[in-house]
């Protein structure tokens, strides 16, 4: 009873608030409503949502995956890099979501073998990723890609952008395999308690790396659709995406500890989010207070829950007192 | 002097202690003993000033005094050595030793001599012959054990609390403590000395309390009492235990185990199970049972030795999900923490062990796994409000209920419950023996692993009893008799 | 004294001799590789690089040792030298803008250990939050712009010896702290069994406040010599000094668990990145493969301290 009121109670006010920003914004901007800016949203946010979506599903699992931006920059990389050195273009396809998966491998297997944190390990891989976007770019943008790729950021399907519905598409797929699968309960059963899902047959180790190559290899889809639609590749793409994300996340009630979570949430806590900081921009706001707006509510987020546990535990421990004392 | 008055601490679902009085003399060492869960540690804690929400009242030498933290109850003269030691590895002796209270110089530099000097002196003390500079993770357990000993003496204390001191001591060792024990009483330091080896109690302490089931039973000096008469008072129960009636039939062979042995856990256990026999599992903690199911379970790999299931001999099981689908399962000792997913809904908890029977491909089932569940509700009378309820919200007793329902879902041929009725109430335990009983009825096997000995008792067909990693004996229901088999446990009579 | 020598020789026993050998090979091939490598004008780039990271590390090393983690060092670098640059092109004579900037670093230093020990959310949270609230603040502030210009004066700092000279106080003040004092004594404590800790006495929560603030100030210092080098400051100073500093003291020998290490080791390891960095740069090697190096490093050093641990086990 509680998580399904709960859960719903959370998506049914995240809705409500995206709704009121969105109200405020029209009143402040009447643009906004427009069906150019509506699409022009549903584009942005794009690349953001997928991360989110990746990032939802390491999170019920327990894990937690900083590399999302990074590997989004690295298939990005290995695409436009691959191209220039004249490749086809299905092989460099191929190859730059390889690469992700290739790093969510990687990522699972130092979290098995080594036994560590999950956010000590993306750390490290994190960094090591970056670096090598910056070696194989040395610095530089790349606008020389294939031309039926640069095109995609403008093919619309019944007015709705087409990177958008790929969107659509993945958040699907993903509420379909985290709800409707065995591979899906055993993902929510790693991060409800993983020695419980052991105990119960689980092959938890076999999980962790399908869910870290799974975070790898739509991160490196989200990097292929970012580089459609901005039409080059940036060397910073994705660098503030872990701390945007993880923040939506959170805020989507999928909980830092595991074993709880939604996709839809997520995909609000995304456009909340989105909106939030369009509707700064459009009132004229600094946009470096973004960073100290998702800083602060990420503290909040996260606190929130140990605040709420610990009160709980000093008014059990209270009343236990009175009882004894009695 | 301790005087200890009315003391009672509960914890959600279970009275740890129930108005406990008795007194502790100075100078003496005072020995508790009694089974697990009778309140032990529950006391230390106290004492210690880990619990100090407790109701009663706890008097040193007349004084009322309550301890509201460990450094507090340390000031106050009573250091506690726990079962887990609490030795920091990286530091060297003397630094544990005056973990808290460094001697310091002017302007906070550490007085090094003086640490030294004063540790040397207390070690002479004691007749043990180590190095204060020494790092403490080099030192065995024994003398890990000593350094918390010295740290007690250093403290001033003048009661010393000594928690299963001698569970990972050889012999040798035992004896050693023993010395240690008498030079400290000389100086005039009274020990309670808490441990279930009744052998141990009889060589080093003056007086002995019982406690059962949170009361306190008795409190007799050594000389006035035997050690069959404490082990009957540790274990003696008014006769409202009741069990199911039981009738068993011995099928063919299901489970034979063969020199089964973990490094450092067990060593060479054999065993078989037949359909519809419970065997019985006694013994107390540090015995080795737990270790030896999880390793039957296939959760932990074995050392050595041959598991052999329905007569076709398959060697050890590598991974709990090769052991669900061979027909083997097991229900931990630990529900909260091994059994559930807290904040997971009862549905998505039952039914983890079953994934595969309630999906087709690779999709789950939504309606037949609705169907398996509600069916286990009914059966088992579970009390919630709605199968999407989170399984935290629930009582112990219903949760245990869900565990268990998981477990039976599995149809296994083979269950192994380690401590199924823990933190569970008489009427729910009742059902649990019920339960069992079904089981073995449609030709299954058991293996029930249980601390409480009139449980054991009560339901098995067979009770093997284990001590320090070893089977040490068999009894059959009829020869089975509680002062007996818990002589075995604790070392009182030769196996 | 004569607790000198035998603490030497415990010091040098164990842990720190695998990263003296290290050093001791990679001078000799970068002596050999490059050429030049010793020259005055070099030493001088290197010891400053070696400096900064050396004293932002010795920071967490106190920090780790206790368990904990700061991610925020490199934003409270930044912070205090762009805050207090502001003050410097405002006109503010040395010996005001200095202490101000050392004054900011403690107070961020202090609010990292006030989040940590008050809100139940793990440090590297707390610290991962802070670092972008903090870096966030100087971007509003210095809307991006570098501070410019910086008189002479202040290049003083990070010219010649100094800079080597400051770190040898900062090393010699803390190793003396981490090995002679019982505030450091009992930081292992804190990070190898809190709970025997807090048993015995020991004031977790206030060492662990005072550790995070002496952190904020060391970075702070670092950042000051750092101004000196080139004329101005940017707000992205700073940036990738905590990856930098996790690694020094790690590779030092310092477990990431927590409870065991030595501020000597950290400053092994600091050098051993400062070296290989700047020889790298002296081979012409991109230098956007720092951070790569440094992430491999991270993680075979983690690595390797996992399986000390499990062996110890």
């Amino acid at each position: 009873m509680r998580r399904v009121r709960g859960s719903n109670l959370i998506l049914l006010v995240l809705s409500g608030v995206n709704v009121v920003i969105m109200g405020l914004l029209t009143a402040l901007s009447p643009t906004f409503l427009s069906y150019g800016n509506l699409s022009a949203v549903m584009l942005r946010m794009s690349e953001l949502s997928m991360l989110a979506i990746a990032e939802t599903i390491v999170l019920i699992a327990g894990g937690f995956d900083l590399t999302i931006g990074a590997v989004m920059a690295l298939s990005a990389t290995v695409f436009g890099t691959l191209h220039v050195a004249g490749l086809p273009f299905a092989a460099i396809l191929v190859l730059a979501l390889s690469a992700g998966i290739a790093v969510g491998t990687l990522n699972g297997f130092l979290v098995v073998a080594l036994r560590l944190q999950p956010f000590i390990v993306t750390l490290a891989t994190m960094s090591v990723v970056r670096s090598v976007v910056y070696g194989l770019l040395k610095g530089n943008v790349l606008s020389d890609l294939p031309e039926a790729f640069l095109d995609l950021g403008y093919v619309y399907v019944l007015k709705i952008p087409l990177l958008f519905l790929v969107v659509v598409l993945v958040a699907v797929l993903a509420i379909v395999l985290l709800r409707r699968t065995v591979i899906g309960r055993r993902i929510f059963a790693l991060g409800g308690n993983e020695r419980t899902a052991f105990l119960s047959g689980v092959h938890v180790d076999r999980m962790k790396y399908v869910v870290y190559a799974l975070s790898g290899l739509i991160s490196a889809l989200a990097g292929l659709m970012y580089t459609a639609r901005i039409r080059a590749v940036v060397p910073d793409m994705g660098i503030t995406s872990p701390l945007e994300v993880v923040t939506a996340v959170l805020i989507g009630g999928t909980a830092i500890t595991g074993g709880k979570g939604s996709v839809f949430g997520s995909l609000l806590g995304i456009l909340a989010m989105y909106l939030l900081l369009n509707g700064f921009n459009l009132l004229g706001l600094n946009p470096f207070w973004q960073v100290i707006i998702l800083g602060t509510i990420l503290i909040y987020v996260v606190g929130q829950e140990n605040i709420v546990r610990g009160v709980r535990a000093a008014l059990a421990r209270g009343s236990r007192r009175k009882s004894q004392k009695a | 002097m301790i005087s200890i008055e009315n003391v009672s601490q509960s914890f959600p679902g279970v009275q740890a202690l129930d108005q406990v009085s008795f007194t502790i003399r100075d100078g003496e060492v005072h020995g508790l003993v009694g089974e697990n869960g009778a309140g032990k540690s529950t006391l230390i804690k106290i004492l210690s000033g880990i619990y100090p929400d407790y109701a009663g009242t706890i008097r040193f030498d007349g004084e009322v005094r309550r301890f509201g933290a460990v450094h507090e109850a340390q000031a106050g003269g009573v250091a506690t050595i726990f079962q887990e030691l609490t030795v920091i590895r990286e530091l060297s002796v003397a630094e544990n030793i005056f973990l808290g209270r460094e001697p310091v110089r002017a302007g906070g530099r550490l007085d090094w001599n003086a640490m030294w000097a004063k540790s040397r002196a207390v070690l002479s003390f004691l007749d043990a012959p180590l190095d204060p500079r020494a790092p403490v993770r080099t030192l065995s357990v024994a003398n890990q054990q000593l350094v918390e000993i010295c740290k007690a003496l250093v403290l001033n204390s003048r009661v010393i609390i000594m928690d299963e001191p001698t569970s990972s001591l050889t012999e040798h060792e035992v004896r050693q403590l023993f010395t240690q024990i008498r030079r400290l009483k000389e100086r005039g330091i009274t020990i309670l000395y808490v441990s279930h080896k009744i052998e141990e109690i009889f060589a080093i302490c003056d007086s002995v309390t019982v406690f059962r089931d949170g009361r306190h039973i008795a409190t007799v000096d050594r000389q006035a009492t035997s050690p069959d008469q404490v082990i009957s008072m540790m274990v003696g129960r008014s006769l409202s235990m009741l069990f199911p009636p039981r009738t068993s039939r011995r099928g063919e062979l299901l489970l034979s185990v063969r020199g089964a042995s973990r490094a450092g856990e067990f060593q060479d256990v054999s065993f078989e199970l037949h359909e519809g026999e419970i065997i019985g599992f006694a013994g107390l903690i540090g015995a080795g049972r737990t270790e030896l199911a999880r390793a039957l379970f296939g959760a932990t790999p074995l050392t050595s030795g041959e598991v052999g299931l329905q007569g076709r001999p398959s060697g050890a099981f590598r991974h709990p999900s090769q052991a669900l689908a061979n027909g083997v399962a097991y229900l931990s000792e630990d529900r909260k923490r091994e059994g559930l997913m807290l904040e997971l809904s009862i549905r998505e908890n039952m039914s983890l062990a079953v994934l595969r029977r309630i999906s087709r491909y690779l999709f789950l089932r939504p309606r037949r796994e609705r169907e398996l569940v509600d069916s286990y509700i009914n059966r088992f009378k579970i009390r919630l409000t709605s199968v999407d309820q989170l399984v935290e919200s629930l009582s112990g007793g219903n949760q245990q209920k869900v565990v268990i329902s998981k477990l039976l879902m599995t149809e296994a041929r083979v269950f192994i419950f380690d401590e199924p009725t823990r933190g569970v109430d008489v009427g729910a335990k009742y059902e649990i023996y019920k339960i069992m009983n079904d089981l073995t009825a449609e030709g299954r096997g058991i293996l029930f692993i249980s601390s409480e000995l009139p449980e054991v008792l009560g339901v098995s067909d067979r009770i093997l009893c284990m001590r320090e990693g070893r089977l040490v004996r068999e009894f059959s229901r009829e020869e089975a008799d509680p002062e007996g088999v818990m002589r075995v446990l604790t070392g009182g009579e030769a196996a | 004294m004569n607790a000198a020598r035998p603490a030497l020789k415990r010091v040098l026993g164990l842990r720190e001799l695998p990263i003296l050998v290290y050093l001791a090979i990679m001078i000799a091939v970068f002596s050999i590789a490059v050429g030049g490598f010793f020259s005055f004008k070099n030493f001088e780039n290197i010891s400053r690089q070696i400096a900064t990271v050396g004293i932002v590390s010795v920071g967490m090393t106190l920090i780790i040792l206790t368990g904990g983690i700061d991610l925020s060092v490199g934003a409270i670098l930044s912070f205090a030298i762009n805050i207090g640059g502001l003050g410097i092109v405002a006109g503010w004579p040395m010996w005001v803008a200095y202490p101000f900037m050392l004054l900011l670093g403690l107070v961020l230093g202090w609010l990292n250990g006030f989040l940590i020990t008050r809100i139940a959310v793990p440090a590297l949270i707390i610290t991962l939050g802070t670092m972008n609230i903090y870096r966030g603040v100087i971007m509003v502030i210095t809307r991006g712009r570098y501070i410019t210009p910086i008189p002479k004066a202040y290049e003083a700092i990070g010219s010649g010896y100094v800079p080597f000279i400051l770190l040898a106080l900062v090393l010699a003040l803390f190793i003396y702290i981490s090995l002679r004092t019982r505030f450091g004594r009992n930081l292992f404590a804190i990070g190898g069994g809190e709970q025997s800790a807090v048993y015995s006495g020991v004031p977790v929560r206030r060492y662990k406040m005072i550790v995070y603030t002496i952190s904020g100030l060391l970075s702070a210092l670092a950042g000051m010599i750092l101004v000196g080098k080139s004329g101005f400051i940017q707000p992205q100073a700073g940036l990738g000094y905590e990856m930098s500093a996790i690694a020094a003291v790690v590779i030092g020998g310092t477990s990431i668990f927590g409870g065991s290490g030595s501020v000597l080791g950290t400053f092994l390891g600091s050098v051993l990145m400062g070296l290989i960095l700047a020889g790298l740069t002296m081979l012409a090697v991109n230098p956007y493969w720092q951070g790569l190096i440094t992430g491999v490093l991270i993680i075979l050093a983690i690595a390797l301290d996992t399986v000390r641990q499990l062996r110890r086990k």
